[in-house]
């Protein structure tokens, strides 16, 4: 299926590092590109640094050295780059983080008529073709709490997608969701990734990962430890440390 | 008595332990309990009941016309300073809020000197001062200068209120709204603070409530508010207990209406939510 070509180097980490006030160092020394269209799982132990690098990456995290730069925007001090990066960097969280007080139509039209200016009918129909993309036309006058978690997911991507971002970030979107919603979820993600959008998810499904990742990127104490094709990490991973890793997850 | 009359029994008579009716019923029993002491306690005084006098000082009748009395002359007043001074304090409490959890250094100090000082103080002295020391320096009216003393003091407690209620929002809320994009502006504006809002609603009543009766202070820098208005009827009529029953009853009105509203206010919210 990888008849799809990656593009340029949209996102370049080069060597950042970043400790907490408490002394831990979630990511040390940590260099990446990524490529236009291209699709990274980052997989590792709790605590390996995983949601603090999709955290850096739109600047939720500041970094204390090395350098991002996103689509040639410096991700640095500088408020107006980090807003741009913001505008065109997607994420989508754990506990999907919708707006408890606003209905489905108004959490997914919030950030396109605040941020990209939109005008009420335009931010409307935009969200209805997205929440018919996620599947559920039918939820937008719902409120979060009266959806499933899976329904609750679906509505926090359409939001994500909604700023016409050019990088989606997924930091375990599917771990907090009972079983049988999980594949709905996946799903969306793999429409996704298979139009070409540039995704970096952390994630443990490794079918996922298998179907339509390009790179796996296994990393531990806040360092890339292996990085390969899905491929690769089944069929032979080098490192002790991932095959250890590897067994305990499949 | 067979089981089925026994469970329907039973079952009246929790229903009736749940009706408004009961409450009332107590309510009114405890009022008249108050009734009765204070009528024996005030026959030992001698005291000489003369509540028909009191209903000229609320309102009278000249010329077929609706003449307003000293007393409601003084609830128009108490209305004018409470509301002006209630939408102040909540201004200045939300901004003294954000002030402390801005990342100026600067702007915390402030709030922080503001609250600091404001606290460890007595309302009446910070009255007496704005009234003494700043109203001529500032060239403010004394009216002013009452609204400014209870709008600095309630709003301190209303900044801790409103302090509260912005830190029990989930932290994944500001990630979100920043993942989007929004301003920290924005952020507070459609995201933060309509959901502490719902939550601090009920704190925010007491602190109202607070304010309402606090204004009665005003009435040593000879502002003419309802408790003013009804220390100068008894010293003309020497009616002190049927005056200040009066008196208390109109700010208990006035107080439970408050709550009422807030009530019903507070069940739209939770049908929006
Ligand atoms: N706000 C914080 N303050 C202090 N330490 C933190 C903070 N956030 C993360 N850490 C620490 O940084 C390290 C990396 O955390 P991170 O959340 O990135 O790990 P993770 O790989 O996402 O783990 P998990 O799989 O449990 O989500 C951990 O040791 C964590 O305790
Ligand atoms: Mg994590």
């Amino acid at each position: 299926m990888q008849e799809k070509t990656l593009g340029d180097y949209i996102i370049t980490v080069d060597g950042i590092s970043k400790t907490f006030p408490n002394g831990v160092c979630a990511l040390c020394d940590f260099t990446t590109k990524i490529r236009r269209r291209e699709v990274v799982v980052v997989i590792g132990p709790s605590g390996s640094g995983k949601s603090t690098f999709l955290r850096c990456l739109n600047g939720l995290e500041d970094i204390d050295s090395g350098s991002i730069v996103i689509d040639g925007i410096p991700l640095d001090d500088n408020k107006k780059n980090r807003l741009e990066i913001r505008k065109e960097v997607g994420m989508v969280f754990q506990l999907f983080n919708l707006f408890p007080h606003m209905t489905v139509l108004e959490n997914v039209n919030l950030a396109q008529r605040l941020v990209r200016k939109k005008t009420k009918e335009g931010a409307r129909q935009a969200t209805m073709d997205l929440l018919n993309k996620v599947g559920m036309p039918e939820k937008a006058t719902s409120y979060p709490s009266q959806l499933s978690g899976g329904q609750q997911q679906r509505v926090a991507i359409a939001r994500a997608l909604a700023m016409m971002p050019k990088i989606m970030l997924f930091d375990e979107a599917t771990s907090a969701l009972d079983p049988e919603m999980i594949g709905e979820v996946l799903d969306v993600m793999k429409t996704l990734a298979r139009e070409g959008m540039t995704m970096v998810v952390v994630t443990h499904e490794m079918g996922f990962a298998r179907e339509v990742s390009d790179r796996v990127i296994f990393i531990e104490e806040g360092r890339i430890v292996e990085e390969g094709t899905a491929e690769h990490f089944f069929t032979n991973p080098r490192e002790e440390r991932t095959k250890l890793f590897l067994s305990q997850i499949l | 008595m067979n089981a089925h009359t026994h469970q329907f029994l039973k079952r009246s008579l929790s229903n009736l332990k749940r009706s408004p009716l009961v409450d009332v019923v107590k309510f009114s029993l405890l009022i008249m309990a108050i009734v009765w002491f204070m009528a024996r306690g005030t026959e030992r005084l001698g005291y000489n009941w003369q509540w028909y006098r009191v209903p000229q000082y609320l309102f009278s009748f000249k010329d077929a016309h609706l003449v307003v009395g000293p007393l409601l002359q003084g609830v128009k007043v108490t209305f004018h300073i409470t509301s002006v001074s209630l939408l102040l304090a909540f201004a200045i409490g939300l901004v003294a809020a954000l002030f402390r959890m801005s990342n100026s250094f600067v702007a915390r100090i402030l709030a922080r000197g503001y609250l600091e000082l404001i606290r460890n103080t007595p309302l009446l002295v910070q009255l007496f001062f704005m009234y003494f020391v700043l109203a001529p320096i500032l060239d403010i009216s004394r009216m002013a200068s009452a609204i400014l003393a209870l709008s600095l003091f309630e709003g301190a407690y209303a900044s801790e209120i409103f302090r509260a209620g912005i830190v029990s929002i989930h932290r994944g809320q500001w990630e979100a709204a920043h993942s989007l994009g929004l301003s920290t502006f924005d952020t507070y504006q459609y995201i933060i603070l309509p959901q502490a809002v719902r939550r601090i609603l009920p704190p925010l009543t007491s602190q109202a409530i607070s304010l309402i009766k606090d204004s009665a202070l005003v009435s040593t820098i000879a502002i003419y508010d309802l408790t003013m208005q009804g220390s100068a009827i008894i010293s003309e009529t020497f009616l002190t207990f049927e005056i200040w029953f009066t008196v208390a009853s109109i700010y208990l009105l006035i107080t439970v209406s408050l709550s009422i509203v807030v009530n019903i206010m507070e069940d739209r919210l939770r049908v929006e939510a």
